[in-house]
């Protein structure tokens, strides 16, 4: 998990999402060489209603939060106002997808913690497997492959993964910092082997440098 | 080569261990968890579900589970033994009142046939409490002597201040190695 992979074999992007409701298993997702042009699933897919509240980086070596984002509990977005009168088109993927920004300092780190926290519908869910790829352009820099397993209805659970960051040659990392959001991540989740959940991220390491 | 001894193989080959925490509720073991990685425990919730944590260790790859301990919660717990190469049961060692509930729920998960290869540290935990019964008196209380099916220890320690937190990983790890990782 913590190491850096490279793609050995040449299985080009074939295809995947198509407009029927074929299954997207994890053996597909695993096979993409490059970050997927289109989301994999609908929002609806989600039928387990799996909930993302929290996502946080941590350094741990010096042990500061170097980002932490959580979605306010439902009782303060009460608060935030009524929605109702809102004519705006709500875009379905808005959701979906993450814009991190970070200055060149997050590419020397050695040790981080990942967490992500997440609630679980009244569903019970079996076989919750998560495989997130990180890219830079066409080239695969990693590759998340976690089962959770089981998952209790209605619970909140967490899930830290601590990794050593790659080593990645230096000429790269500068490609990586002059190359804002050229750095994407696909996040694929799994419920029995079938994907309910895509979301993207993307990634730029310029922050606080002059542009 | 038996089918054993592939798993055996297979499992040495990426030095990774799954490592169950269990306990009643309010033993501590979320802020074992955390204070073992060095994250802050001043607002730890009690769990209504699980917590994960995966880290490097010693050369060695952990995956560890701590699940909720309230009752309601327990009949749960049997969906997290599959793999298990370790147990680490936390024992609110200051909560006198529900030490015969700590032991039925003890002994309960050892008849567990999943479980039956698992190495089980015993964490007296909240040694900081006053009051708090010393790893002695729990072995009596919780009647551990009476456990023959496991590789088992007790050790007393405080996940406030982080006393001997170490010192039971470690030694659940080199008997989880020992038993697995040794096969050359």
């Amino acid at each position: 998990m913590s190491v850096v992979r490279e793609t050995r074999d040449s299985v080009s992007n074939k295809p995947l999402g198509r407009a029927d409701s074929s299954v997207i298993t994890p053996e597909d997702v695993l096979k993409l060489t490059k970050i997927a042009d289109t989301y994999l699933c609908e929002p609806d897919a989600n039928i387990y209603e799996i909930d993302f509240t929290r996502f946080k980086i941590r350094d741990l070596e010096s042990g500061a939060v170097l980002f932490e984002i959580s979605k306010p509990v439902p009782d303060n977005l009460e608060d935030g106002g009524d929605k109702t009168d809102n004519d705006e088109i709500v875009d379905p993927n808005s959701g979906r997808f993450v814009r991190y920004q970070f200055t060149p300092q997050f590419l020397k780190l050695r040790t981080v913690g990942a967490t992500v926290e997440f609630t679980v519908g009244s569903k019970p869910v079996h076989k919750f497997r998560m495989i997130e790829r990180h890219f830079f352009r066409d080239k695969l820099l990693k590759t998340f492959d976690f089962e959770f397993g089981f998952c209790l209805p209605f619970s909140r659970n967490t899930c830290e993964h601590i990794y050593e960051f790659p080593t990645l040659p230096a000429e790269l990392v500068n490609e990586m910092i002059a190359c804002p959001f050229e750095t994407r991540s696909d996040s694929f989740y799994f419920v029995d082997d079938c994907l309910i959940m895509h979301n993207k991220a993307d990634y730029a390491y310029n922050g606080g440098t002059a542009t | 080569m038996g089918f054993l001894t592939v798993l055996k193989k297979m499992k040495q080959k990426e030095k990774e261990m799954r490592i169950l925490m269990l306990g009643l509720d309010n033993a501590g073991k979320t802020t074992i968890l955390k204070r073992f990685n060095g994250e802050p425990i001043n607002t730890i919730s009690p769990t209504l579900g699980f917590n994960i944590k995966t880290l490097e260790h010693r050369g060695f790859k952990l995956n560890m589970w701590d699940v909720g301990g309230q009752k309601s919660l327990r009949s749960y717990w049997r969906n997290y033994f599959e793999c298990t190469d370790g147990l680490i049961w936390v024992v609110d060692s200051a909560d006198k009142r529900r030490l015969d509930d700590c032991k039925k729920e003890l002994f309960v998960l050892l008849q567990e046939e999943r479980l039956s290869g698992a190495t089980l540290l015993i964490f007296a935990n909240k040694q900081d409490l006053p009051g708090a019964c010393s790893k002695e008196e729990l072995r009596d209380i919780l009647e551990l002597d009476a456990i023959k099916t496991h590789h088992w220890k007790i050790i007393s320690c405080s996940a406030v201040t982080g006393e001997n937190l170490l010192e039971g990983m470690d030694w659940i790890i080199d008997d989880i190695a020992a038993r697995i990782f040794t096969l050359d």
